[in-house]
Formats: C-alpha cells, structure tokens, sequence
C-alpha cells in the first residue's frame, strides 16, 4: 500500500473513531488536545486558541531579545576578567566619560523597547477586548470552587466540585479535575464574565490564554475561542484561603452536536440549579416558597 | 594622626558602656551594627521559612505542612521579614547609618535620638510581626493583604491586627530614618562636598529616603483604613458597604511599586562603591549614574499597576502602565552599562566583594529581562501569579539585593570591626551561593511557563520535577548562608588585624582615611574637600586635608 | 550646618509624610469622585444625569446579569435577558428580586458594566443602585431600571466597535457580615485531618 493509500485510509476512518471517542463530557479525559503541562515541560503548554497563540509568537520575539541582553552582559563580563585583570593589566585608565557610548546606550535600548512595545500593545487589545461573540459564560468564584451559568443556553447553572484523590477514576489528573467541568463549543467565540461570591479569585487556563480576577461586587469580562476539540486545566491564580490550590478549572471543547447534545442532558441533570426562566423558551415558573 | 589620638582621647570622656551603649545609643555606628545583627537574625528567621516551604514543595503531595493555612501564613511571613526585616535594615538602616555620616565627613546624623528611635521600633515591628504568626490562625493573606481575603470575616481573630500593627510600627522607623538621612546629606556635608562630589551610595541613600518618605505613609493609610474595616465598621474595601477591594490594591501597590526600588537602590549604590575600588578607576559616567537613580525613583511612582493587569482594568489603562513600566530600562540600562564600562580598562583584583559585584551586575540583568517580558501587559495575562513572577522578583532581590548585602559586608566588615575576612573562605562562601541561588530559582521560570499558580503548598503532579530541582538549589543555599554565618563568626573572632584602607588606590572614599576600627566619634572636625574632584565633574571623591 | 536649619528641614519633610498620609485617607473619594466623573472602568453615570440627547440610528444591545452574595436568601435575577435600542433611546427594564426567608431583610446592590470603556456613554435615570431594599418574608418586587447609552459611543473611536454592553447587579447583606465557610471553619477541618492523619 503506498503512503497516499495509508493516509486516505486514516483520513477516512477519522470521523468514526472521533465519533467513537467522544463520549458525553466528563467521562473521556484525554480526547482531542488536551491543555495540561507535561512533566519537566521547560516553555509553555501547548496554545489551543488565538491570544494563547499570539502570545507565544510575542514570547519568542521576546525571548531571543533578553537572551541576547543577558548573554551579552555575560560576554562582556568574562572578557572583563579575561583582560582587565590586575596581573594582564597592572595600570588602570582613567577614562570616565565618553558621550557618544553614553548616548548609544541610552538610544538603543530605546529602539529595542519600541520594537518590544508594538507587537506588545496589538496583543494586548486582541486580548483585551471582547469581539464579536457567539455566547455567554457567566463564572463565579467561591471558597473553594467554581459555579458556571449559561445565560444563553436556558439558565443552565452548575457548581464544579474539585474531585478529592481518593475519587479520581484513571485519566484524571490529581488536583486538576472536576465533576462538571466547564463545556463549549468548538470554535465559538465566548466571552467569559468573571465574578466572585466571596474573595478575590482568578480564573485562569493558560491553554487557552485565560486569566482574570474574580472579584466581588464587580462583573469582569475576558473571551475566548477552542480551536480544538479537547480538554483544557486550569488553576484558581489569585490567593484565596486554605484551599486555594485546589479549585481547579476544566473546560472540555466539544464539536457543535455534542455540544447541543450537552446542552440538552445538562438542562436536564441541573434543572434544579437553575434561578429562574429569562430564557422564555423553557417553563419553570419563579418558584416562590 | 593628631586628630585621631585626640579623638580616641575623648573616647574614654564620653563613650557610654554596657547595655546602655546599645539601647540608648545616638551613635550612627552602633546603631548602623544594631541594624546589621537584626537584619542576620531575621534573616535567619525568614530563611528558615522559605527551606520549610522548599522542604514541602519537593515533592508532591502534603508531606510536612498538613495545616494549609499555616503554610499560607509561612509564605506571608517569610515576604515580609525579608522585605523589611532583612534587607531594608541591612542597606539602609546598617551600611547607611555607618557609612552616609563618614562618607560626606559628618561627625553622626542629624537627628541622633531620632535614629535610635528608628531602630527600636524596626525590632518592635519585628517582634509584632512575629507574634502576628503566632496568636488566632496566624495572616494567610500573602504580603500582598488583599481583601477580602484580609477583612474580618475571612480573617477573624488577631492575627492581620498583628501585622497591620507590626508594619505601622516599622513603617514609622522607616519614615522617621528618611527624614533623618535626607536632612543630614542636605546640611551636614563636609565644606567642599557638593552634591556633584557626593559617593554615588550616598546618592543612592538619598534618593532611597525620598522613596521611603512618600510611599510609606501611603501604605499606613491603606493599612489604617482595613484596619479601620476590621474593627471599627469602616467600609473602605467592602462592596456590601459601598466600598471597594481594588481600592486597596492600588494603594498597596502605589506604596508597593516603589517598595521594590527602595530595596534595590541602595544595593546599586554599594555595587558603584564596591567596582569603582576594585577596578582602581572612578564610576563612568557618575552624573549619568546619579540622574539614572532619580529616574527610576521618579518613574517608579507610576507604574505601580503593572501589578494589577488581570484585576479587570481597562485596556487602554493597561497600555499606559505598559509603556511606562518599559521606561524604567532605559535608567536601568545606562546603570548595567556604566558599571561595565567602569570596569573595561581597568585593573581588577577579584576579592569577594568584587566577585558579589559582577555577580550582582549579570544576575540582576538576568531578573530585569523577565521584568521586562512581565512589564507587557498582554503577555503578563500567561505569566500573572505564576513561579515566572516568583523568579523574577527572587531574582532581582533575593539574588541580586543579597548579593551586594554580602558584598558590602565583606567590602566594609574590616572598617567596622577591625578585623577582615578570610579571602580563600568568602570566595568559597561566594560560589556555594552563587550554585544555590541560581539552582534554586532558575527552574522556577519553567514552572511559571508551564502554568504552575504561585503560593501552593501542593501542586498537579506534572510540576514535580523542576520542583525537585528547585529544593535541592534552596538546600545548597542553606549550607552558603550557614557558611556565611561561619565566615562572620571566624571574621569577628580570628579575623586579621585591618588596616585603614586594605583596598588600596581604589579606595577613595572618606571612610578610607578613618582608621579600623572606626573610632566611636569621627569627624569631629570636617575635613575639606579640595583638589581633585572639581576639573572632572565629581566622581565622589575626595582628598581630605592632610 | 545649623540646628535650627536641620530642624526646619525636619519639619518640612515630616509635612511631606503627612501629606501623603492625607492623600490616601482622602483616595476613596478621589477615586468615586474620578470615577464616576469619568465613567472609568466600567462605571456607569448615575449623578446629575440630564436626558437631553436626541435618539441616533444606531444601535446597541444590552445585556443584563445578576449575582446575589450567599449572605443574602434572596433570588435575584433580571426579567429580560437583553433588550435591543438606538442608541439615546431611553428604556425601561426590570430585575425581580425575592426574599427566600421568613425574615424581613434588607439588601443592596453594586453595579458595574462592561465593557468598562462603555460605562462613561451608559447613563442611568432611575435605578435602584445603593439604596437598601427590604423585602418581607416570601415577598418579591420588580425593580425597574430607566437607562439610555448615549450616542457618543458609535462617535467615540474608542467605542465605536462595542455593540453589546453588559449591566451587573449584585446584591449584598449590608447588615451582617457574610457569612459561609470561611477560614475558620475550614482551618479547623483541616488542622484536624492532621491531628487524625
């Protein structure tokens, strides 16, 4: 069989086997990308949305500019004590000034802070402003963990429980899984609005290029896209009391069926939770007690 | 000299003895010791924290700290004895008190009463500060304080009173010292000593006094204010009470921002001091190197929400901050440059003083880069409240302001005690350090890259390599600061006698023409100030009067 | 070199520290005061806001979010999930609130909009912010909302791309502390896994 036939025969066969490995959310750990360090992982986790991914293009420009400084600096040290060592040179200058340098050095780090500066402003206002978007995730932070609502999806509201280690099934990673982990829509823009119930929280999952406060008394928004379908970690990264390492975040990307698929199962499993119908499409009326 | 065999003529007249030499003391030099020792025992104290939070993170999983909230407490105890218990002391409280007063010719401060006062309520605040870890649940809130994690009600008990206490207190000592410096290099220069001639570490005191002057009181506002919400029914960072949490995040860093220049400015003083000796030229560019530490105390006050970008502030407000934040290189630049220049010609013994000096100029470099990636508000969104932030800043303070703490130490330790160091043992002291610190933070940068959130005593089991790494660095520290302990210890009992000036011709600071020991009183005439310094602009030096 | 010229320095430094000690004593109200005077980060006008503006072609949508603090035994949410208007067009909205308890209880609520370089076009005429609302045992309101977002926002660069603004209220018990786990509780909880572990 020739190399076309082999890579026909997987492209071809892909659909089933996706379709046989996505299961409902929570139950498959690792389809797909999945958003999680790995170990001795020396840069970062791989980038599954577009500010993760212009983020790491702006780290590599980055990168190459400070090693630069400081391999120079180290440059000019050793050669420092290579040369002007008081046995290689036992007379020393007296020179204490030279314009020109003194001008050089203060232009060209200019110039190299101009150059960092404008890839550094477009990133941050593609990050920082919300575009166009197709929903709506509304978080809130507590002592110790998440709760999620669908404001466009029937209301659909949810806690997300960290899962003790005694509980964790093969696959789950300690200290990062959840019971209801966070579901979205493969390639949908979702803007993410961030509160808190008690103290200052964060809602991070560097994945996916996510981090923002969580913090009472004030709606925070931030936004995201998954490009891929797959599962993304994340930890609470503001200090909250004693359990602040262990409220983690978990977003599962799903393809948009299963993602209307989980729509419908979870208005189900957490109709309960749900404060009231703004959505006129599903009944419940506010149940006054 | 005359003048010194009157001097030590006098000694016997009025030099107090006993207990109350120390408690009592209105003497820069006792006192500047007094700061030094709190400074060792605090950091003795902090140290022992952070190889206790090591100890726990080496692998994961809870192994020795069960108690969470005691773990948040460590690593809130541990920031604050380092930044004002360790290394403020020691800079500014202990070589700026000694030598600020020698350096310009000054007999003492001027206000002598005063800097004792300061000292006593820095250890009060000390003292607080301990027993704020002590009493309730201990503060579990970072250094950091944020409410509502530091309001009553996440934080009952006496435990944050404490500490807002202890920083009050401490903050008051620092204020009053500011005042006291900045008065004394005003008025109590010696006749000819412009300040165009002043050693460029007393410039670094100086503008290390303005800082400390208009950030501190900020900080006691902010720290009144909660307390005021924790006691008395204030509502000032409470939503429920029409107030605010980010409130205190922009006047705690307001403070903060320029906090970390404190800290960091009068080690650039001491590394002038310190590679002007031992290249044997004068500092280039010492006009340069002057205006760069005004710049950065000035452009430090406006900055400080470099350290709220992902707090929900406009877009707009964080490319402000952004920029501004980017500045502050071009200062710092021309300081890492004219060091560098300094030495390129010259002709250098490689003492320990001199070895903590280049270890300083490349490793503060190494932390100021990570600065600048931090300083872009649209990256910092990957890099906020990870170990990338941890390293960055233990790097450019627990490497690079403790190197030239030892530095000093070693460059000053004969001047003051009269005694000097054993060069084979500091040099050895230097790299078993030098191979802890940098074993112990460099790995961090990686465990911030890959996502792992700061101030947790467990973390997913992927990050436990690099923190492996990481304890073993802090173990290999441990042994370099017992080792230093040893060299003090070895200095102060066996050391060799010191002469006035063992550096040399390098050496051209005041301090170098008063004996070893310094005597209790010196400069009880002023020198004068004349040949020299005036054709070439000032380097900060001087030839007293034979 | 003189005394009297030391002193006097003293003094003139020690009223630096003390006044910046007042600036931040006085920093609550400068920063209400900034603000609301200029709409930044996200706060909405709610003083002195005269409705003199002609309505414009363009349009907006507003959505409305709602978070009650678990202090609080109320369900609070708003009535419609957004509303659609031109730009200087005023609207009247709702947000019903229930008292859950068989206690009387007062809440109030705090507000901020997004995205927060809306907040200076967005100009409430009636609202219920900041005043306390006490609601009796199983009693439920509607608590309306009269609002308008100024066409400045289609003509301000800054502004022109935002086409959907988002209004959250919370509510808070402003009588008690709130209330639920808290440190203590869980200090305990764990202080004793390591007393029995």
């Amino acid at each position: 069989m020739s190399i076309r036939d082999m890579i026909r025969r997987l492209q071809l066969s892909m659909p089933i086997v996706c379709a046989a490995l996505i299961g409902f959310a929570g139950t498959a750990a690792a389809e797909g990308a999945l958003g999680e360090a790995r170990p001795w992982q020396m840069y970062y986790q791989d980038a599954f949305s577009p500010v993760m991914k212009e983020i790491h293009e702006f780290h590599a420009l980055l990168l190459v500019i400070i090693t630069g400084i400081v391999l120079l600096v180290l440059g000019i040290l050793a050669y420092i004590i290579v040369r002007f060592n008081s046995r290689r040179n036992p007379v020393p200058s007296k020179t204490a000034h030279n314009t020109l340098l003194e001008v050089a050095w203060t232009i060209v780090p200019v110039i190299i802070l101009v150059v960092i500066a404008i890839p550094s402003l477009k990133l941050l206002y593609n990050s920082g402003r919300t575009p166009a978007y197709d929903m709506t995730l509304k978080v809130t932070g507590h002592q110790w963990y998440w709760s999620y609502n669908y404001p466009d999806h029937g209301d659909i509201t949810f806690d997300s429980i960290p899962i003790p280690e005694a509980d964790l099934k093969p696959g789950q990673p300690r200290l990062l899984s959840v019971d209801n982990p966070v579901v979205v829509p493969v390639g949908a823009t979702v803007q993410v609005l961030v509160n808190s119930d008690d103290v200052i929280h964060n809602w991070a999952v560097p994945s996916l290029g996510l981090k923002k406060d969580a913090t009472p008394g004030r709606l925070n928004e931030t936004w995201f896209r998954a490009d891929v379908p797959g599962v993304f970690y994340g930890m609470c990264s503001e200090l909250c009391g004693v359990n602040h390492y262990f409220m983690p975040i978990e977003v599962h990307a799903l393809s948009k069926t299963d993602f209307d698929a989980w729509v419908t199962k979870a208005k189900e499993q957490f109709a309960s939770n749900s404060r009231s119908p703004v959505n006129m499409a599903t009944s419940g009326a506010i149940a006054a007690r | 000299m005359a003048y010194g065999a009157a001097a030590a003529h006098d000694e016997h007249e009025h030099h107090p003895t006993g207990w109350k030499r120390w408690v009592y003391s209105t003497n820069h030099k006792d006192i500047g010791t007094m700061y030094i020792v709190l400074s060792m025992i605090a950091a003795l104290v902090g140290g022992l924290m952070s190889w206790y939070i090591r100890l726990e993170l080496a692998d994961p999983g809870l192994q020795f700290i069960h108690d969470t909230q005691f773990y948040n407490v460590l690593v809130t105890a541990h920031g604050f004895i380092m930044v004002f218990f360790v290394v403020m002391p020691a800079m500014i409280g202990g070589f700026g008190n000694w030598f600020v007063p020698l350096m310009i010719g000054a007999p003492d401060m001027a206000f002598p009463r005063m800097n004792n006062i300061s000292f006593w309520l820095t250890a009060a605040g000390f003292v607080l500060l301990i027993l704020s870890a002590l009493v309730g649940d201990g503060p579990g809130t970072g250094w950091t304080v944020y409410p509502p994690l530091s309001s009553i009600a996440y934080h009952p008990g006496p435990s944050v009173d404490f500490g807002i206490l202890a920083l009050h207190v401490a903050g008051a000592g620092s204020i009053l010292g500011a005042i006291n410096f900045i008065v004394t290099i005003f008025n109590m220069r010696a006749p000819g000593m412009t300040m165009h001639r002043m050693p460029l570490f007393v410039w670094s005191i100086l503008v290390t006094a303005f800082l400390l002057l208009l950030a501190l009181p900020v900080l006691a506002g902010a720290l009144t204010m909660l307390l005021t919400d924790r006691n008395f029914g204030t509502h000032f960072y409470e939503v429920a009470g029409g107030g605010d949490p980010l409130l205190w995040q922009h006047l705690f860093w307001f403070f903060g921002h320029p906090e970390v220049y404190i800290i960091i400015l009068p080690a650039f003083g001491i590394i002038s001091q310190i590679v002007s000796t031992f290249s044997k030229k004068p500092i280039f560019g010492y006009l340069g190197m002057a205006y760069a530490m005004m710049a950065i105390g000035v452009v430090g006050f406006v900055v400080w929400a470099h350290h709220m970008f992902t707090t929900g502030i406009g877009v707009n407000t964080r490319a402000y901050f952004t920029v501004a934040t980017l500045i502050i290189a071009v200062p710092t630049g021309i300081k890492i440059f004219s060091w560098l220049a300094t030495m390129w010609g010259g002709s250098i013994d490689f003492k320990a003083p001199m070895l903590y000096a280049m270890g300083f100029i490349w490793l503060f470099v190494l932390g100021g880069v990570t600065g600048v990636v931090l300083a872009n508000a649209g990256i910092d969104l990957s890099f906020h409240d990870t170990y990338y932030v941890v390293a960055h800043f233990h790097y450019v303070m627990a490497i690079a302001a403790i190197f030239a703490m030892f530095g000093a130490w070693y460059y000053w330790i004969g001047k003051m005690s009269g005694r000097q160091y054993p060069e084979g043992l500091a040099k050895l002291q230097f790299w078993v350090f030098f191979v802890g610190v940098n074993v112990l933070f460099f790995p961090q940068h990686f465990l911030g890259l890959a996502g792992m959130p700061r101030r947790i005593p467990d973390y997913p089991d992927v990050y436990a390599g690099w923190n492996m790494v990481s304890s073993i660095g802090a173990a290999i520290t441990m042994v370099g600061t017992l080792m230093f302990f040893y060299v003090v210890f070895h200095t102060l009992m066996a050391g060799k006698k010191a002469a006035a000036n063992p550096w040399g011709a390098g050496a051209t600071t005041l301090e170098w023409t008063v004996p070893s020991p310094a005597p209790f009183h010196t400069h009880e005439e002023m020198p004068v100030i004349g040949g020299g310094g005036h054709a070439h602009g000032g380097h900060g030096q001087v030839k007293p009067a034979e | 070199m003189s005394s009297r010229r030391r002193n006097l320095n003293a003094l003139v430094l020690s009223g630096v520290a003390a006044a910046m000690l007042g600036v931040s004593f006085w920093s609550p109200t400068l920063y209400r005061l900034f603000c609301q005077g200029t709409g930044y980060e996200g706060t909405p006008k709610t003083e002195n806001v005269v409705h003199s503006t002609q309505t414009s072609a363009a349009q907006v949508t507003v959505r409305f979010d709602a978070n009650v603090n678990s202090a609080l035994p109320w369900r609070f949410q708003p009535a419609q999930r957004e509303v659609h208007l031109r730009l200087g067009e005023e609207t009247l909205i709702h947000y019903t609130a229930a008292n859950l308890s068989d206690q009387p209880i007062t809440g109030t609520a705090t507000f901020n909009v997004v995205p927060d370089k809306a907040g200076v076009y967005f100009s409430k005429l009636e609202c219920f912010c900041f005043t306390e609302q006490t609601l009796a045992p199983g009693q439920e309101v509607s608590m309306p909302v009269v609002f308008y977002v100024d066409p400045g926002l289609a003509e301000d660069p800054t502004t022109r791309d935002v086409s959907t603004i988002t209004l959250s209220y919370t509510f808070y018990r402003p009588d008690i502390e709130p209330k639920q786990p808290d440190n203590t509780a869980a200090i305990a909880g764990t202080r004793a896994v390591q007393a029995g572990g």
